[in-house]
């Protein structure tokens, strides 16, 4: 355990040391901001000429075009709701793919996992070690998105429902399922093709059925975009089954890392 | 026991080159062994293969007689790569203290251990610098700092010297010497024949994946030749030599027997006691690591 928890603190030494992903994190949360901001301001352009169109001929406003305007505010505060979590989810998921895909591939073309693996650490110890590490900056991603999210519904004056408020949560899980397909593929082909190949994954597999559903985890289960866009109302029992889904997914997909892995020689 | 074993040990890589073929090699305790052969002969093959980074294709690896897929026996062993590769982005004592952690050192012996090395490979004073700021022969010397971090009873050591200057290089000898002293196991793969030599009590040559030679100097060497002084040659005994292929020859008055390899000198030595010759004195030819080098290379070259 020990040996796990360092590889994960040297895991994150090593990531915030990388300027391209630093730069990235940077970048996508800068966006975010900035993109919430227009947000804000297309809201209140929006809510201004609904206001303008529900007055009636001496300037009032009507019960009739009163209701008519506060669906449209709600509709319209959904969906840039949804577009606020579409792209900070894309950011996060980029961010994810370029940790995961790169976590050990990189140790590997350093040739620093040689001096590691040369200590009494097992290959299952590296490879959770540099996991936990990556799902440590992750974490830290989701908490910003989630401090950034409160700061957007404050600015907003919005109620965020249940899917709204785990938003950031449901979008880690989604990241943890993700980081660990750029993971396990990263073993097998180039890591930039495996970051390729996991974002189409999860972007492709978004709907169901599909043929490969029941080998590949579905992403539609935890798209906070879809989930906000259809107003579905969700429960906690459904956050705790769709946080185990991405578990189980997570668990299975390092299981197949973990094999890979120790199979893999280190040329 | 041993410290280092192999068993028909084989490596064939994808697309069929075949880098090591059954590889029979025992290193015992205390023994400082030297593992040569030129680019391509399979020695990295071989360290790769004991430190469990390849699955051999044949054979079996034995680190302490236990598999080396068994992760404790390298908390018995220091490792130092060829091409040293550390994270860039600690400071050398910093670095050193991860990889305390990962031998399990405790926490507090690691600082103290680290300062320790780090004085011992002549780098205390950089110790707080940052990695990335080092220069090779710096690299080279906190590669060698971490393989020592844990006070190993076997020591790997991939072209130790490759990046170090002459001071450097004779302060690592003096190193070398030192464990010999203390009885540690140290396999080192080299091409400074002559840093062989003179820390080495065995040494292995390998060729295309070939164990060609193995033994001590002395014993290679006798491979190699001897001359035999004896007393009054009769026309029998002159006769029967013929038959041998040895050279006689006289030399400073002394009837000299000639003797290219171990095999001849027995032939040889046969001929003159059953003709009553008296042998005067066996002189093994000595050679250098660099002769007998050669002389193994050349002799398979030529086969």
């Amino acid at each position: 355990m020990s040996a796990v928890l360092l590889i994960a603190g040297d895991s994150i030494r090593a990531l915030l040391h990388q300027r391209l992903l630093v730069a990235l994190m940077l970048v996508t949360l800068g966006l975010t901001v900035l993109f919430s901001v227009l947000l804000t301001e297309a809201k209140e352009w929006v809510a201004q000429n609904l206001s303008n169109a529900g007055l009636d001929q001496t300037g009032r406003l009507d019960a009739k075009n009163l209701n008519q305007m506060r669906t449209g505010i709600d509709m319209a505060g959904s969906f840039f709701m949804a577009g606020f979590y579409w792209f900070t989810a894309l950011g996060g998921t980029v961010v994810t793919l370029f940790i995961c895909a790169s976590a050990v591939a990189t140790d590997i073309r350093r040739g620093t996992i040689r001096i590691v693996l040369a200590k009494p650490v097992s290959r299952a110890q590296f490879l959770l070690g540099k996991y936990c590490g990556a799902v440590a900056v992750m974490f830290g991603y989701s908490l910003l998105i989630g401090i950034a999210l409160v700061l957007f519904a404050y600015a907003n004056e919005l109620n965020l429902n249940l899917a709204a408020r785990y938003a950031p949560w449901l979008m880690f899980c989604h990241n943890l399922m993700v980081g660990s397909v750029a993971l396990l593929l990263s073993l097998l082909i180039h890591p930039l093709l495996a970051a390729v190949v996991a974002y189409f994954a999860s972007a492709t597999f978004l709907s169901s059925p599909n043929s490969l559903y029941s080998i590949l985890p579905s992403h539609d289960r935890i798209n906070v975009f879809t989930l906000i866009m259809a107003g579905k109302l969700i429960t906690p029992a459904d956050i705790a089954l769709l946080t185990l889904y991405a578990f189980v997914v997570t668990a299975i997909f390092l299981l197949l890392a973990l094999w890979r892995f120790h199979t893999k020689e280190l040329i | 026991m041993s410290v280092i074993r192999t068993e028909d040990l084989g490596k064939t890589y994808k697309g069929g080159t075949a880098a090591l073929r059954g590889l029979d090699l025992t290193v015992n305790e205390a023994e400082v062994f030297g593992f040569l052969g030129p680019n391509g002969a399979g020695k990295s093959t071989t360290i790769q293969l004991l430190l469990n980074f390849l699955r051999p294709s044949t054979g079996k690896a034995y680190l302490f007689d236990q598999p080396v897929s068994c992760p404790e026996t390298r908390s018995r062993l220091g490792y130092l790569p060829e091409s040293v590769n550390l994270h860039s982005y600690y400071s050398g004592h910093r670095l050193l203290e991860l990889y305390g952690g990962l031998l399990g050192i405790r926490r507090a012996a690691r600082s103290r251990q680290a300062r320790e090395v780090l004085e011992r490979v002549g780098l205390l004073e950089a110790g707080g610098q940052t990695v990335s700021t080092y220069s090779k022969g710096m690299l080279q010397r906190l590669g060698l700092a971490q393989a020592l971090l844990n006070d190993p009873d076997l020591l790997i050591l991939d072209e130790p010297t490759s990046n170090l200057d002459p001071v450097a290089r004779r302060d690592f000898r003096d190193i070398l010497l030192e464990l010999k002293a203390s009885g540690k196991t140290v396999f080192i793969c080299s091409h400074i024949l002559s840093e062989v030599e003179s820390v080495c009590d065995r040494v292995a040559i390998l060729q295309q994946g070939n164990l060609n030679q193995v033994g001590t100097l002395e014993e290679l060497s006798a491979a190699r030749g001897c001359r035999i002084a004896v007393g009054d040659l009769t026309a029998e005994a002159l006769e029967a030599l013929a038959a041998t292929a040895a050279r006689v020859a006289l030399e400073r008055g002394v009837a000299t027997i000639v003797c290219a390899d171990e095999k001849m000198r027995r032939e040889v030595e046969q001929v003159l006691q059953q003709n009553g010759v008296a042998i005067e004195r066996v002189e093994i030819e000595k050679q250098s690591l660099e002769e007998i080098f050669f002389a193994a290379i050349g002799r398979e070259e030529t086969q």
